[in-house]
């Protein structure tokens, strides 16, 4: 997020879009109830009925994948009436011409067709958000999981920028992140073409800085992303895989092409706590400690870096990730000598100056640090560019709305999109062991307008085939009359109906490589 | 105080005295004990407040036979009556080390200024339920209307179950509001109003008003007043005053009064494992 | 008699709620919201109240296990680290260390990322290493 949580019950405006808030980070959606009761306006755009929309003063169901159209349509309607930040977009920005231009043709009329929202309800959203300065707006994967998910990224940004609320509290454009430490595993360089703080691989100071450190001369052309390892582990490119804490068996946008691919390798290891989908399927399987077992830091979506401590001994004989990192790496001939997780942090931090530099165990006690956070005597940054952009001037980019890769026709007529339960986490390797959290729901299900159930026959539990060009699977229907007729939802944590039987690990963002599953086409019939 | 806890633990008076700990700026429940007498000196009374009489409550379905001290405001030493009652704890096993910090006179329920609400916004003066409020303001609004700002608060709900978690009275072993006859799961926000009036009817005879659950309530719903309202009735009409005393039971109003010599649940409980 | 609250952090989601574990005799019996966190002021949502649940589960895992003829057996930790460290290092010598893949966790700590990149390009001596939150 650019601005912090306590930043947002200060908003004039909020708008979220593609976040169910309630459901996927409860905590911060307490904060946008707290400004509403203050008296910011709420504009909720979600596909779905969702439990923000009903306190919402403005609140639409676009069609699934329409983001940019939608976002596009109210910058139109904002540049007609001339309330965009004229001051600001002239000393602060750059490239405002080229989405102007692009503007032009997103009438409300043209967007409503597109979008399926009324051109009034547009143009209120635009005047709302825009008169009510400053507004913060917040999103999830609704918008990141597309195949034009950098664009929708992009739009939101633009549109913040247009009415100048990048760098001002109260204000912002702010992903929240799915997991508890996306934002630290990001920091930590867990990607394929940086390093720690987001110094490139290829960047020969940084590679030699890092190398230097380390003790070895280190790669520079970049690795492959997840979504790349796939095919390459089906073409025999990758061998082995370590898999740490994750499974992605049941998050991989396409479950039967990546069974494939790991049954593939030569070797898979896998880390965790429980035997999850991933780890069955291992050769090797490390115990791990959890979160109340060790010690460490997580960076959660305001960028605050905070300290977990340990509570309990591990049961049996799990181990601590380092640990068993540690052990792993000095066996392979390059000894790690770690005493602490404190010890990895102080040599982290070392190496990334410009975020992590002055976080040290004592400073960050247990309210933690907002990166950035340069030296020992910096308070941290609670809200980003505030002065100027990390990169100079902000960039408008001039956007044009396309389609999502898979639209329903005959053969699959139904928009199907993939979401959280409140009481799940992720692929419910966690949250189902849960007692409490299992009550809420047990098994999978996928929600489905009644009038769509009316049409094929079923009620509430019935069992459906739900079919998709992927693959098929069998589901309970729960009816949910908040759901537009001809949209599905189905939920990701089960295993036992796992959604990417169904969704596309061919649709990816160009860019960030993230997999549509936010928009498949389906076909749904009673199951005989 | 903190002599009083070194002593009581060094004399046996107690096994383990829960109070709080200053921990990097946080004041933190700690339990105190025999073994390290030093930590008492940096018992703070303050200033968050956690459940600690439901701390002792869990302590002894652990350890039956344990004598427990706790700081005590107003609102613990009424806990402890009710607790007391519904044979939770047995009389004595829990001491106290009074703390009145509450502006309010031991015994009569009064607010904590420390609970009262910060001030309403302008959304919610207009559409919900003001916490601040008096219950007899409420009550002059036309039903209709106060029906519409009970659900709007109602529906903020997410269901975290915050309010019967951290509640000192709630110590049922299998919930209602976990029972899908009466409450169905799943969805949020949940099923309303029957989910929060489940909960509010359970607290007839057992709330004392300690404000923990709309503290711990996310969604910033008054259920302080759901509450006090029903435990206003208990008064009203039975004249039965929650957390009052040690001895009179709810069902007095029935006229029976439960031998005192019953063991305590918690040790009965531990007897059947 | 123990009892003991240790303040931590919720590792559901990513709003990073402070929590504090309670521990009786060693043993995690309950999750409970920290009251005077910046982040969530004394609240938590279903999740985090319930975090100690799937700590204490049955189902963790508590020793390392290899697969061999398609079963998992029980091996001490220096048997396993070995296997693991001579399987990778036969594969990498025969194929190169791109033919390596490390997806680290966007559930493990900053210590942890941290150490599992510095594996992969140090030990390794690869780029491939990528987490799953796109996902
Ligand atoms: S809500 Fe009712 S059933 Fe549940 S624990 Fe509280 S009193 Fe018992
Ligand atoms: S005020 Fe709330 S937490 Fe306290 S006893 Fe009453 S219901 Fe329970
Ligand atoms: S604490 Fe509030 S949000 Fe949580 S279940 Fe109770 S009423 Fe609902
Ligand atoms: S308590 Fe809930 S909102 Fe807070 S971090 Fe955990 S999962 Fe997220």
């Amino acid at each position: 997020m650019t601005n912090s949580y306590d930043d947002l019950e200060g908003a004039g405006c909020i708008f979220v879009i593609g976040s169910n808030t309630t459901a996927c980070h409860p905590l911060i959606a307490r904060r946008i109830y707290k400004a509403k009761e203050r008296g910011a306006k709420l504009i909720v755009a979600d596909p779905r009925g969702i439990q923000l929309s009903h306190m919402a003063n403005v609140s639409v169901n676009h069609r699934m994948g329409s983001d940019v159209a939608l976002l596009n349509g109210m910058m139109h309607v904002i540049c007609k009436n001339g309330w965009q930040a004229a001051d600001y977009i002239n000393s602060r920005t750059e490239n405002a011409e080229a989405l102007f231009a692009v503007l032009d043709a997103y009438t409300p009329e043209r967007v409503q067709a597109i979008t399926g929202v009324k051109a009034g309800d547009i143009e209120l959203m635009a005047e709302t958000y825009a008169q009510n300065s400053p507004a913060a707006l917040l999103y999830a994967m609704g918008i990141t999981q597309h195949t034009t998910g950098v664009d929708n990224v992009k739009s939101c940004c633009n549109l913040a920028m247009l009415c100048g609320n990048v760098g001002v509290a109260g204000g912002g454009v702010n992903p929240l992140r799915g997991q508890n430490n996306v934002q630290g595993a990001c920091d930590m360089g867990g990607l394929p073409n940086v390093f720690t703080g987001y110094q490139p691989v290829s960047d020969a100071d940084a590679n030699a800085k890092f190398s230097e450190a380390w003790g070895r001369p280190l790669p520079d052309k970049p690795g492959l992303t997840i979504s790349d390892m796939v095919p390459a582990m089906l073409d025999g490119k990758i061998k082995a895989l370590y898999v740490i804490g994750e499974n992605p068996k049941l998050s991989d946008p396409d479950w039967n092409h990546f069974n494939h691919a790991l049954n593939n390798l030569e070797l898979l290891v896998a880390q965790d706590l429980f035997l999850s989908e991933t780890a069955q399927v291992a050769d090797v399987v490390f115990p791990a400690a959890s979160v109340a077992e060790k010690n460490g830091t997580f960076t959660n979506s305001e960028r605050r870096c905070a300290r977990i401590n340990k509570a309990i001994e591990p049961v049996g004989n799990a181990l601590a990730d380092w640990r068993i990192i540690s052990r792993l790496a000095t066996a392979m001939d390059y000894p790690m000598n770690y005493g602490s997780a404190g010890e990895i942090f102080e040599e982290m931090r070392a190496l990334t100056p410009k975020s992590y530099a002055g976080m040290t165990y004592e400073r960050l006690g247990i309210n933690g640090l907002q990166w950035p956070c340069p030296d020992t005597e910096h308070p941290g940054t609670p809200y980003l560019h505030s002065e100027q952009f990390a990169r100079g001037k902000g960039k408008f980019h001039a956007i044009e709305y396309q389609d999502p890769a898979e639209m329903p026709d005959a053969d699959y007529p139904y928009f199907l999109t993939t979401g959280r339960v409140f009481a799940h986490y992720h692929t419910g390797t966690m949250t189902r062991v849960s007692k409490h959290l299992d009550h809420e729901a047990p098994f999978g299900y996928v929600d489905i307008n009644p009038l769509d159930a009316r049409n094929i026959k079923v009620g509430e539990g019935d069992p459906v085939v739900l079919s998709s060009r992927r693959g098929e699977m069998e589901v309970a229907v729960r009816l949910n009359e908040k759901l537009p007729p001809g949209s599905l939802f189905l939920p990701i944590h089960f295993g036992e109906s796992a959604a990417n039987l169904l969704t596309s690990s061919e649709a990816l963002d160009p860019l960030a490589k993230i997999p549509e599953f936010k928009v498949s086409a389906v076909q749904v019939c009673r199951a005989s | 105080m903190q002599d009083t806890v070194k002593t009581w633990l060094t004399e046996g008076t107690v096994d383990i005295f829960l109070g709080y700990k200053m921990v990097e700026g946080h004041p933190i429940p700690h339990g105190f004990s025999r073994n390290c007498l030093d930590e008492i000196d940096e018992m703070v009374t303050g200033p968050a407040r956690y459940s600690l009489e439901k701390f002792a409550t869990q302590l002894l379905q652990i350890h039956p036979e344990a004598k427990i001290g706790i700081l005590a405001r107003d609102c613990t030493q009424r806990a402890l009556n009710v607790l007391t009652i519904w044979q939770q704890i047995s009389p004595g096993q829990i001491k106290t080390l009074q703390v009145n910090c509450c502006p309010s006179p031991l015994g009569s329920n009064t607010d904590c200024s420390y609970l009262q609400p910060a001030e309403t916004g302008t959304y919610k003066a207009a559409h919900g339920v003001d916490g601040s409020q008096s219950l007899q303001t409420l009550e002059q609004m036309p039903e209709e209307e106060r029906f519409d700002r009970w659900m709007y608060e109602f529906q903020k709900c997410i269901k975290c179950y915050g309010c019967r978690n951290v509640c000192p009275m709630c110590f049922c072993r299998e919930c209602s509001l976990e029972n899908k006859d009466l409450v169905g799961n799943g969805h949020l926000p949940p099923d309303i109003p029957i989910f929060h009036l489940v909960r509010a009817v359970h607290m007839a005879g057992r709330c004392i008003d300690c404000g923990l659950c709309e503290e711990a309530c996310p969604a910033e719903i008054p259920l302080r007043m759901l509450y006090r309202k029903i435990n206003d009735m208990m008064g009203t009409l039975f004249d039965y005053h929650t957390g009052s005393s040690p001895d009179q039971s709810p069902f007095s109003l029935l006229g029976d009064k439960p031998s005192s010599g019953l063991p305590p649940m918690t040790a009965e409980l531990s007897k059947n494992k | 008699m123990e009892c003991k609250f240790v303040p931590s952090v919720c590792s559901y989601c990513g709003t990073g709620c402070g929590i504090l574990f309670q521990v009786v005799d060693g043993r995690l019996i309950g999750t409970l919201p920290m009251k005077t966190h910046p982040v969530n002021q004394g609240k938590l949502c279903i999740k985090g109240w319930n975090l100690h649940e799937h700590i204490n589960s049955e189902l963790r895992l508590k020793n390392p296990l290899i697969k061999t003829f398609g079963r998992f057996s029980r091996v001490n930790w220096d048997t396993a680290i070995r296997y693991t460290a001579d399987r990778l290092q036969k594969i990498i010598k025969k194929h190169g260390p791109d033919s390596v893949g490390v997806l680290v966790s966007a559930k493990a700590t900053n210590e942890e990322n941290y150490l599992a990149q510095k594996f992969a390009r140090a030990v390794i001596g690869t780029n491939n290493v990528d987490h799953c939150a796109r996902l």
